[in-house]
């Protein structure tokens, strides 16, 4: 058994009420640090010693993913890590076996794009595994090289998949199902159950979300393919902070053709820590904070050891460019910020995130958020971008 | 220090020079250079050579110079200083004679910015001026690199608008007219530019420098020789560069040019003139709002007195500060390692009297160079009176 204390989620700011889609800076990585976030704002007691991270769309297959997911979630470098490659069955799976102190996070980048994270820890609410049934019936397929075959019968997958594999559990009556779409999910529930935002390894933390949000728990199914895991969640009160903002139209922009981003992998790695924790160096002489850390003070000089400390996350513009021209191997248009970090003094230069290029101002203020800066020579490149404020984190 | 005259000046044409590789301009600067030495030049006279080039685009810089131009017995040493490489190769070789080490000396720029395509541009110039790991990937182009400038000049100005941004074009593009050697020779309107299709914000299409390609040669000698060689020399009188921090999350202002200010600072100190005194100059205006920050910086104007100024018709030629009578980068066109150089070009006949957009009188003029990611400028003051 395990107990759940918090559960995070994010949802990307494009698309529409039924599904969104990721922006040009972000990918799986990036969306499973907004809701891990999210899970440890509404739950910052809670000290998180191993993250597990469950998807079908984590961009490093050899290796890779899991520093900027705990650089971007503040984490010690030390913290325990797991990426499982699975759907919503997986997910469940691995909530049911978490350890207290252990975040779990579901992200999906497609086809609806979304991320949550649930948060285990000792006197949350009760989440007990009560069955499993592993079975094969790939409908749809994706090679190591990314090529999708889709069988496109879904009579089939509902009756022989999940059915089937639901009777061989006893047919359970689920409260809420993760990883079916509206009308099969409703098919297996007495009274209408919630929609879900996507369809994934995210699905099951958005529906035991759902299922807290109403304190009586139930039974939930956790679908993937033919595959299918179920659990009960007993009843009572979780944190749930909710990253998601009011949908937006894709803006109109266009990828210009051209080489790769290149990469210096000796840069990358030395800027690693300092840009994916947004962290600068404090002079252990006069205090000044650099960013990019440096060897020699900005202010006073002095040269040698220095402290990391973290930046603030809120920032206000300084100045902007949004850059119309046509970029090889960027997608335009896009704006680039200077943004003032807090009461600092700081300065740190960014792309806009979450609204339209072209459509913040000299004065504005706004949050930094891990985001995908480029892919450079095949190397997701993580940094931060500036989120306006006008989008705001319900709690 | 022996003062320095400048005997000789020349250039290709600025443009799309496909046609031409660097192999073929730098003679060509070379020989104009040469040619113009008004009692003739014997190019075995040259001791030394600096050449300025950002981007080799065909091969091991120096020694292109050397084995094309004829100068493979005397010691040729590259200068690359971002944009301001022109102007600090006019400043080596200034130094060099001043020492006194050499007596004659050669500076030459060159760049060949359409030797790859205008696509790809903007990231083979881009990886000499970022940082590899926090703004390289960014996509901070030439032109947002300026327009993060020119956006704050814009929003803290109490004056300054994008009309006074376009002003800054039509006058550089009604001066390039008379300038054979301009890349775009056509006048604009204001209107014009306003409807440019939009590049970085707030610069359009026309508030840009085109690409180009091109090189420029001036020959400088000591004081005891400059009757051997011209009875109407134009002399060094004063040399300046100035640097800021690189990047722009660590510039403090950006409604000013740091190195600038630096690099006149020291300038107008050699030549024991102030910005009062110049009859003419030749200023960086890669980008139309450069141009206006120049203003300040350079002391044509006070502090948000720009906009006033460019409007004012002040800095057309006729009248009170001319600046560009060549049309400047924005018309004359922008090969970086030869921009500085050329301007010098242009200095050097205004000042003996002899350019197709002549500044009545001139006898004191100003040339400047703002680069890399805004972190240096390089100035040359050139004067028809022998110090």
């Amino acid at each position: 058994m395990t107990t759940i204390a918090a559960i995070g989620t994010y949802l990307p700011v494009w698309g529409s009420q039924l599904s969104r889609t990721i922006g040009p800076d972000e990918d799986a990585v990036t969306l499973a640090v907004a809701a891990g976030r999210a899970a440890m704002v509404a739950r910052p007691d809670v000290s998180v010693d191993a993250v597990v991270v469950v998807s079908r769309h984590l961009p490093l297959i050899e290796g890779g993913n899991s520093a900027p997911v705990l650089a971007g979630l503040g984490l010690h470098e030390g913290t325990r890590t797991r990426e499982v490659v699975g759907g919503a069955a997986a997910m469940l799976d691995e909530i049911t076996a978490a350890t207290p102190g252990t975040l779990v996070i579901g992200t999906d980048t497609s086809a609806a794009a979304g991320a949550s994270a649930v948060l285990c820890d000792t006197g949350g609410t009760a989440v007990t595994g009560t069955g499993r049934v592993t079975r094969s019936l790939p409908v749809r397929t994706r090679d190591q090289h990314g090529a999708v075959t889709d069988y496109a019968d879904p009579r089939l997958l509902r009756e022989r998949g999940v059915v089937e594999s639901l009777a061989r559990l006893g047919t359970p009556t689920a409260a809420v199902v993760a990883g079916l779409s509206g009308r099969d999910a409703a098919a297996l529930c007495a009274a209408p159950p919630a929609a879900l935002p996507t369809l994934g390894a995210s699905a099951t933390g958005f529906a035991i979300a759902a299922l807290a949000a109403s304190e009586a728990g139930g039974t939930l199914v956790a679908v993937d393919q033919a595959t299918v895991a179920i659990a009960e969640l007993a009843s009572g009160p979780i944190a749930v902070v909710r990253d998601e903002a009011a949908p937006q139209p894709t803006p109109a922009s266009s990828f210009t053709e051209g080489s790769s981003v290149s990469i210096s992998l000796p840069a990358y790695e030395r800027a690693f820590d300092a840009k994916v924790r947004l962290e600068a160096a404090r002079c252990a002489s006069c205090g000044t904070l650099s960013l990019p850390p440096r060897l020699r003070c900005i202010e006073c000089g002095h040269e040698g050891a220095s402290e990391r400390v973290a930046l603030p996350r809120v920032g206000e513009v300084y100045s902007l460019a949004t850059v119309r021209v046509p970029v090889p191997g960027l997608v335009t248009p896009y704006t680039i910020i200077i943004a003032e970090l807090g009461d600092t003094g700081v300065r740190t230069i960014v792309k806009l995130t979450g609204a339209p290029a072209g459509s913040v101002a000299i004065g504005d203020r706004g949050t930094l958020v891990l985001r995908l800066v480029a892919v450079r020579q095949g190397v997701p490149d993580y940094g931060y971008g500036f989120l306006p404020d006008s989008h705001e984190v319900a709690a | 220090m022996r003062r320095v005259a400048m005997v000789g000046a020349g250039m290709t044409q600025f443009g799309e020079l496909f046609h031409l590789g660097m192999k073929d301009m730098l003679p060509m600067a070379v020989s104009e250079a040469a040619a113009s030495v008004d009692k003739g030049f014997d190019r075995a006279d040259v001791q030394a050579a600096w050449f300025g080039e950002l981007v080799t685009t065909d091969g091991f810089a120096t020694g292109i110079l050397a084995d094309t131009c004829g100068l493979l017995d005397i010691p040729v040493s590259r200068l690359e200083n971002a944009c301001a490489t022109g102007n600090d190769a006019v400043r080596h070789g200034t130094m060099a004679i001043a020492s006194g080490m050499y007596d004659v000396v050669l500076v030459v720029g060159a760049d060949k910015v359409r030797e790859t395509s205008s696509r790809t541009t903007f990231w083979d110039w881009m990886s000499m001026t970022r940082d590899a790991a926090w703004d390289f990937p960014l996509g901070l182009v030439a032109p947002a690199n300026f327009a993060l400038h020119a956006a704050r000049y814009l929003y803290e100005s109490p004056h300054a608008t994008r009309e006074h941004l376009a002003m800054v074009a039509v006058k550089n593009h009604h001066h390039g007219v008379t300038n054979p050697k301009a890349q775009m020779r056509f006048e604009i309107t204001v209107q014009q530019v306003l409807d440019a299709p939009m590049v970085v914000d707030p610069f359009g299409l026309y508030d840009c420098t085109p690409q180009s390609d091109g090189a420029a040669a001036v020959i400088l000698v000591a004081e005891e020789l400059a009757d051997r060689y011209t009875d109407h020399p134009v002399w060094v009188r004063g040399t300046g560069l100035g640097l800021d921090r690189v990047m722009h999350q660590h510039k403090r202002d950006m409604t000013t040019f740091p190195p600038t200010v630096k690099a006149a600072k020291q300038a107008y100190a050699m030549a024991g003139v102030g910005p009062a005194d110049i009859d003419v100059a030749e200023v960086h205006d890669c980008f139309t709002g450069v141009e206006l920050i120049d203003y300040e910086d350079l002391g044509f104007c006070e502090k948000w007195g720009a906009a006033g100024l460019i409007e004012s018709g002040a800095t057309y030629v006729g009248g009170r500060i001319p600046v560009n009578p060549s049309g400047g980068l924005k018309a004359k066109g922008h090969p970086p390692g030869a921009t500085g150089v050329a301007q010098c070009v242009e200095l050097f006949e205004q000042l003996r009297g002899e350019s197709t957009n002549q500044v009545d009188g001139a006898r004191l003029g100003l040339a400047h160079n703002i680069g890399g990611p805004t972190a240096v400028s390089a100035i040359t003051i050139l004067g028809a009176d022998k110090p």
